[in-house]
Order: structure tokens, then sequence, then C-alpha cells
């Protein structure tokens, strides 16, 4: 009797062991499609949401500075925005989406950039070669240069007291004349993201 | 004669005046300096409800006044006074969308802005239209609540 009642409770913990392995098999990851432009707040470091909410403010910000608006089409080149926080951030990336606003507002042309210039180089170069026709290709001693730059910077203030974590993140950019060296335009976005653990 | 005429003349261009708004005379299709089109805005309630939409979770938060000013380069600019009059903080999103004359999208849709709100309070939020092609716009509400 007692080796019946053993035997019973092994088949039951043997028989849920298997239900257990199998479903497990056969579960799956879902996968949606979600938002591109919704709030994230999955964790409280740099993310799309911060990405995007900077680069608007920094492009329609500049879009009323009075080098942008007078219509003149200022010729800008890109340069680096320093991160000062303590997490990787892809400050390319910020400087990337502010450049694609600008360009298609078709108010501010842009000369590549120090980053992009080997390629540029590359590309001339290549194009000066015996198999281009020199009339159809493009020429060395062309390149127009910019009269602006941009530069700025990202830094972030990090508290974290038991549950809560506060960040908090400054960026700031700038642009400046590259002729005389003034500061032609300059404005700074604010953000604040709180976690609260429980 | 002449003098009645002329009195008639002047007390109609008194009621004239008079008709116009409390700025003054607002050019037709405008109203607080926002593009209004052929819809009858009379006052800033009439305004803000044409130019108000709620998407999504309804919220409780409100815009209460509403102004636009073109700027340098013929971009807009619209100042909104959004108020929480709840004893509680509130969270909503927001963004604009762009119109250009022909009452399609004049620029991309915009990513959606996080905003808090302390209770009993008032926020002004501002947008700068990304193109001179954006003659109107939709402030676009979504609760969080």
């Amino acid at each position: 009797m007692i080796d019946l009642s053993r035997s019973r409770r092994l088949l039951a913990v043997l028989s849920l062991l298997a239900a257990v392995t199998i479903a497990s098999g056969c579960a799956k990851d879902k996968v949606r499609y979600g938002d591109a432009r919704g709030v994230e707040t999955v964790t409280n470091e740099f993310g799309s949401t911060d990405l995007q909410m900077i680069a608007e403010s920094m492009t329609r910000s500049m879009l009323g500075a009075p080098v942008v608006a007078g219509g003149n089409l200022p010729i800008v080149t890109v340069q680096e925005v320093k991160n000062k926080t303590s997490e990787y951030i892809d400050t390319r990336a910020i400087t990337d989406s502010i450049r694609s606003e600008l360009q298609k507002s078709g108010r501010i042309r842009f000369a590549v950039d120090a980053a992009a210039m080997q390629q540029q180089i590359e590309e001339l170069e290549r194009q000066q070669s015996q198999y281009y026709d020199p009339s159809k290709s493009s020429e060395v001693g062309k390149m127009v240069g910019a009269a602006y730059r941009l530069e700025g910077n990202i830094t972030s203030i990090v508290k974290q007291v038991k549950d809560v974590k506060d960040v908090y993140y400054k960026f700031n950019l700038q642009l400046w004349n590259v002729r005389n060296g003034l500061l032609e335009w300059t404005d700074e976005k604010e953000i604040r993201k709180t976690t609260t653990k429980g | 004669m002449n003098r009645t005429w002329t009195i008639i003349a002047l007390l109609v261009a008194a009621l004239a005046t008079g008709c116009g708004t409390k700025k003054g005379f607002e050019k037709p299709g405008f109203s607080f300096g926002c593009p209004i089109g052929d819809a009858k805005v009379s006052s800033m309630d009439d305004l803000v409800k044409s130019k108000v939409v709620y998407e999504g979770k309804r919220t409780t938060i409100q815009a209460t006044e509403m102004r636009c000013t073109l700027m340098t380069g013929d971009l807009y600019k619209i100042d909104v006074n959004l108020n929480n009059d709840s004893s509680q903080v509130k969270r909503i999103n927001y963004k604009f969308r762009w119109i250009d004359r022909e009452g399609m999208r004049a620029w991309d849709e915009e990513s959606w802005k996080p905003l808090l709100m302390y209770e009993n309070s008032n926020i002004p939020v501002s947008a700068v239209a990304p193109t001179n092609k954006a003659v109107d716009f939709r402030l676009i509400l979504l609760g969080q609540e």
C-alpha cells in the first residue's frame, strides 16, 4: 500500500515536470511593433524619447535664430557633442536627427564634417583616376567651407536614495561663427526622469 | 444736411471699431493671431475647442488660452496655456500637428512629449512650426491617467 502511494506521488511529480518542460518549450516571445514616437519609460537611462525631444527642441529654436531666419542659407558643419554623463549616449544620433530636421526645413545647408571628411576625400581622389571623364567628375579644390559650426554637450546629475533614483539631463547646443568666433545662437534642453521602486 | 451725414459716418466708424476684437482689428481668418480659416470663432474658448484634439485616454487637463504669432521667416509660434485644476499631480503627453494650405500634413508627425503638471497649476507650452508651409495646427493631448 505504501509503495503504491509513493509510486503515485512519483508519477504525479514526473507528469508535472513533463508538463512544465513541454509548456516552456512551446512558449514563445511575442514580438509586436510599437510606436517609434511614443514615450518610452523602460528605464531611466537616456532613451529614444529624450533623443527626440532634444532634437526637436534644438531644431525649432535654431530656426528662429537671426542667422537662420534671415533666409541666407547659412552653411554649417556639425562638430562634436561631448558626452559628459556617466552613461553611454550616442551623441552622433542626436546631431544626425537635428541635422536631418534642419536640412528638411530648407533653411540651412550642411558642409561635410570632420567625421565624414575622409570618405569625402577618398571619393574625390577616386574620381581623379583615368577611368573618369574629367568633364563629368568632381574636381579637387572646389569644396565649400562652412561659415558656422555646431557643437554642444550633454551632462547629467544622478541622485539616488533608497528606492528613488533621479536623473537630470541638460543638453546644450551652440552655433559659432567660424570667421569671427562669435556665438550666433545657443539653447538648452533639460530633462528629468525619476524612478521609484515598488 | 452735410453735418448730419458726417455725424452718421462717424457713428458708423465708431461702431465698426467697437465690433473689432478686444485686441483691435484681427485679420480675417485669424483669432488671437491664430489661423482659423472659415471657422466661426468668437472667443478664446471657441479657438481652443477648434485647435485642441484629444487622443487615446481622455485627460482632465484643459487648454485654456492660446495665442499665435508669425516669426521671422514666416514660421508660426504657438503659445498654449494648459491647466490642471485638480488636486492631484497629472501627467499628459502632447504634440503639435502641422497643416498646410491644402489641409494636408505639412510635416512629419512629431514625437510625443511628456509633461508633468502639479496640482492646481498652469503650464505654458510653446511650439515653433518646422516649416513656413505650416499655416495651421492642432494641439494633440494624450492622457496618462
